[in-house]
């Protein structure tokens, strides 16, 4: 009891570790990649590439003044950025970061944990992320926070839509399971997801977007319409919490991407190549160069992430919905009717 | 249950068709349809092949397919006389879909065998009511009614909802069988909440089939929505809530009936007394019509109430239900087609006889039949039901019946007599299109005819 | 722990504050307040889903009330901007009959299930019955028919909705003519 947990203790510290750092660092990417794309430098002056720029961001949220606007709902004002970092954190409990590692006779997963309806966990999760934007948003006690809140919640439910249904189907080519390092079992022994599921990934794609609330879908934080959009009354450490908040997302969906449709720690060749190295089954050589073909993967992701917006312009409101109801929707749902003809013809699926 | 696949099916087509533009085609579809799915419940009760479907959740006996065969068929006459109603408005497949829908809950209702389809099929059946009470979106008192509606509704599908799950803890089953079984073996020893469970089941049915206490949102909901949903609220939903309910109460909780017959006694009693005396003072027409409703639905219940066994009970549900569907959808007719340019007080109905001999006679005959006159199929409806009450033990039910009879005939006969001798404040003569003269007078001829060939039902061989 | 399990314990708790939320949910004068202790009062009841081992269920429970439906009010309340002030006032009389409905309600349900207690297990469900194995088993087997059959109540409330929702685009063209 007191071994399995201290595993799991390690096991949760090093996942939130890694989510801080990275959260912090893909800001520092971020501007260093619009720094490339705008062909310019951007930070450089902390530290070597300004490498200590996140830092230096970090203390200065840190010690800037904390304002809470006098008519606001107080409590419900302080709170907000909490709920939203711990969604956003609980999200990523899920992802199976490497190889499970064996230690004496007993296989450790490089999980928090593994409950066998994953998928739907992470689903719900998301839903009630939700609750920190409006609750922020409304507490604030300012139109432009308010509008802010109620454009980012409708456009996070209007999508959870077509990325719920674009992971039914997931699910079904992945052989019915929702536990999440099952998904990756099954990659490990076939082709990656994304082969069987190239529709579908695109629309979880432009729903990740959507969902982190990320360019072209970040109408939430229009400045030209909403100044700061929910946030517009945060400052200091609690504005800190929330920007945070939405890089650790970013990673988290990123993760969830690369776990889902690209194979997660899972590579070509991989089991050949382990073979040619002489490394046994659960050799933590394994799980290290599974979590750095993971980590990388996932890093990917982020870039395009960033990539995109810093190529495309916002949408407006009603391109915004439209997309989502009338193009993704309907496309998700064909998406689910061509993936269940596609696995009775593999044979997976028998009536 | 092949009708009830028919009539989903013909609601998705009505959907497709706003897809693929058939739309101009699609009421020939829906009555071929409808006729279809007559004809094959006819043929199914003579071929009973297999009286019971998935697992036992739906099962059409004689019975539910006779209870269907009444809902197809007054349907298919409200279709017939609401053509024009559907052309009127701009969401023509969509209220085609929604009253398609409706009527496949109603059929679903009518075969339930199990308390989650009982529970699907109300939902089923009030989801799309709720939206039709609404239609008129213009309309304040539409709006209104749809509201109402759809608040009671909702309240009490909470209620329906909490009794199964107690019933459900009780007993460890939502079939009906079983929890009658159950019953059979546990009597005496079963928990209160079972019968509270019972009871509060008890509550949701009253709400949906409108009895006192219970009647509140109905003359508001009947008032405001449009005219032929009304009538298709008082016929086919009213049809369907019995089945259910006669299901429910007099095949799944017979063995506890000392404990409902007596809450049905008090219903029966306020109901009787409420909406006679109400309906006297009204000038609305529907909502005269919505208080005579309530009235109507507590002599089912006393159907429901009477021990007699069950094939004669439920033959005489039918036969009332058919009778009462019949004069009230043919009322309804009537009242859309006078207030289709006029409004729908009851003085509008004022020398009536001069403009349209059609429609008096249609309503005269509705009116005799609602208040139980001779000839007309209400009469025998009537008789059946005070022939079958227990004389001994609720003989004062019987007298409160016979005296709120005689008030109703009071109010009906107020209107007849109006038809004729009172004046109008027009002589414009009203004009019936071919359809709707058809289904006024197949009404008539059937109010007619089952009122002299009573038979024609009473002796169906239900089992 | 006093005699209790962990088990018990958690019970407990999450009774307590299910009814806690609950209450406050009635009697908090803000509207936004109501709709997050209702919020909670859901997750307080997921987690008596995850005692009863029924996964699913919590985490669909949490998705779809508290993910979906309630941000809806929220939503709503939000955009109508409703708060204490809006809060009609209500007459002694109704809030006297409201509670004398209430408490006897409440003495119907104490008075039922008191000694239930004592009552036997006749029928103990299966203990991973909550599992998404065993419940896509039973619905896919036992409940298919009311599974289908929900397809049709869902497409009746979604043309409902959008019937009600759409605009009246050619009427309120006669109307400007006019």
């Amino acid at each position: 009891m007191t071994a399995f947990i201290l595993y799991k203790s390690i096991i949760c510290l090093a996942i939130f570790i890694l989510s801080l750092t990275v959260a912090a660092y893909a800001s520092w990417w971020e501007r260093k990649l619009s720094g490339f794309l705008q062909d310019r430098y951007g930070p450089n002056r902390a530290g070597k590439w300004g490498l200590l720029q996140p830092l230096a961001d970090g203390g200065k949220m840190l010690f800037k003044e904390e304002i809470i606007p006098n008519l606001s709902n107080k409590f419900l004002f302080v709170i907000a950025p909490g709920i939203f970092i711990i969604t956003t954190i609980v999200a990523g409990v899920l992802i199976p970061w490497a190889p499970p590692v064996k230690i004496g006779d007993t296989y450790y997963a490089m999980q928090a944990t593994d409950i066998d309806i994953g998928v739907v966990f992470l689903l719900g999760v998301t839903s009630v992320g939700v609750y920190g934007i409006m609750i922020g948003g409304w507490a604030s006690n300012n139109k432009y926070s308010l509008l802010g809140a109620i454009r980012a919640s409708a456009q996070m439910i209007s999508y959870e839509l077509a990325m719920g249904i674009s992971l039914i189907a997931l699910i079904i080519s992945a052989g019915g399971t929702l536990s999440f390092s099952e998904i990756l079992q099954v990659q490990d022994a076939g082709y990656a997801n994304v082969v069987w599921q190239p529709l579908g990934f695109v629309i979880f794609f432009v729903c990740s977007l959507a969902e982190t609330n990320r360019a072209p879908f970040d109408l939430a934080e229009c400045e030209t319409e909403l100044v700061g959009g929910y946030h517009t009354e945060y400052s200091a450490f609690k504005l800190g919490l929330f920007l945070f908040a939405e890089y650790m997302a970013m990673f988290v969906s990123s993760a969830v991407m690369a776990g889902f449709y690209f194979g997660g720690y899972n590579f070509p060749f991989a089991a050949e190549l382990y073979q040619a190295m002489g490394l046994e089954e659960g050799s933590w050589i394994i799980t290290l160069i599974g979590f750095t073909v993971y980590f990388a993967k996932t890093l990917l992701f982020i870039s395009v992430f960033m990539w995109i917006r810093w190529t495309l312009p916002r949408f407006r409101y009603d391109q915004l919905m439209n997309l989502g109801w009338k193009a993704l929707l309907p496309l998700s749902l064909l998406n689910l009717a061509i993936t269940v003809v596609v696995e009775f013809i593999r044979g997976n699926i028998q009536f | 249950m092949n009708g009830l696949i028919i009539i989903c099916g013909l609601g998705l087509l009505a959907m497709i068709s706003e897809i693929f533009k058939f739309r101009s085609v699609l009421f020939p579809l829906v009555l071929t349809g409808l006729l279809a799915a007559l004809a094959l419940n006819v043929w199914e009760w003579n071929n009973p092949m297999h009286i019971s479907y998935f697992e036992n959740m739906i099962g059409f006996d004689r019975s539910a397919l006779a209870f269907s065969t009444v809902i197809l068929a007054i349907a298919l006459l409200w279709f017939v006389l609401a053509q024009d109603y559907f052309k009127s408005g701009q969401h023509l497949v969509d209220h085609y879909a929604l009253v398609l829908f409706a009527l496949a809950g109603a059929l679903m209702l009518t075969g339930c065998k199990n308390m989650t389809t009982l529970f699907l099929g109300i939902e089923t059946l009030s989801i799309p009511m709720y939206v039709l009470a609404a239609s008129k979106k213009n309309d304040l008192k539409s709006n209104e009614a749809g509201f109402k509606y759809l608040i009671m509704g909702s309240f009490a599908s909470g209620f329906l909802l909490f009794g199964i799950a107690l019933v459900y803890g009780a007993t460890a089953s939502f079939d009906f069988e079983e929890i009658k079984a159950y019953i059979a073996v546990f009597q005496g020893e079963l928990p209160g909440f079972f019968y509270v469970g019972v009871i509060f089941i008890l509550i949701a049915m009253a709400f949906k089939i409108a009895v006192a206490p219970f009647h509140f949102w109905a003359p508001d909901v009947y008032e405001g929505s449009p005219v032929l949903i009304t009538g298709l609220m008082s016929t086919v939903v009213k049809t369907a809530a019995f089945a259910a309910f006669m299901r429910l109460f007099m095949m799944c909780f017979s063995n506890v009936s000392e404990l409902w017959v007596t809450l049905l006694a008090v219903i029966v009693a306020l109901s009787l007394a409420v909406s006679n005396f109400t309906a006297v003072m009204q000038t609305n027409t529907k909502r005269m019509l919505a208080y005579s409703s309530i009235s109507h639905a507590a002599f089912m219940l006393m159907i429901i109430m009477s021990d007699k066994g069950e094939t004669a009970s439920v033959n005489s549900l039918i036969y009332y239900s058919l009778a009462y569907s019949l004069a009230s959808l043919s009322a309804f007719a009537v009242i859309y087609l006078v207030s289709k340019n006029g409004s729908e007080d009851i003085t509008e109905l004022n020398g009536l006889h001069k403009r349209n001999r059609l429609l008096t006679i249609t309503l005269t005959i509705a009116l005799l039949s609602l208040a139980g006159i001779p000839v007309t199929a209400g009469f025998f409806a009537k008789y059946f039901v005070l022939s079958q009450i227990p004389s001994d033990t609720l003989l004062w039910l019987t007298i409160l019946a016979i005296i709120s009879s005689t008030i109703a005939a009071f109010y009906y006969l107020k209107i007849v007599g109006s038809m004729f001798f009172a004046d109008s404040y027009t002589k414009e003569p009203i004009v019936v299109q071919k359809s709707h003269a058809f289904v006024l007078i197949v009404c008539v001829v059937l109010l007619l005819l089952f009122g002299m060939v009573p038979g024609l039902i009473t002796e169906l061989a239900l089992y | 722990m006093l005699g209790y399990t962990i088990t018990q314990w958690l019970f407990g708790i999450l009774s307590f504050l299910a009814v806690m939320f609950a209450l406050l949910v009635v009697f908090s004068k803000n509207p936004v307040h109501s709709v997050l202790y209702l919020v909670l009062t859901f997750f307080c009841i997921a987690g008596h889903y995850l005692l009863m081992n029924a996964q699913f269920l919590a985490i669909v429970h949490i998705a779809v009330y508290a993910g979906a439906i309630m941000v809806l009010f929220l939503f709503v309340i939000m955009l109508l901007n409703l708060n204490e002030q809006h809060e009609p006032r209500r007459t002694s009389v109704s809030r006297i009959i409201g509670v004398i409905v209430a408490g006897l309600f409440l003495m119907v349900l104490v008075g039922v299930l008191k000694g239930t207690e004592q009552l036997q297990l006749t029928n103990t469900a299966n203990a991973e019955a909550g599992l998404i194995k065993n419940l896509g088993q039973v619905l896919f087997n036992e409940f298919l028919f009311p599974f289908e059959i929900v397809s049709i109540l869902l497409l009746a409330a979604l043309v409902g909705a959008i019937m009600l929702g759409k605009k009246e685009v050619k009427e309120n063209v006669n109307e400007n003519r006019i």
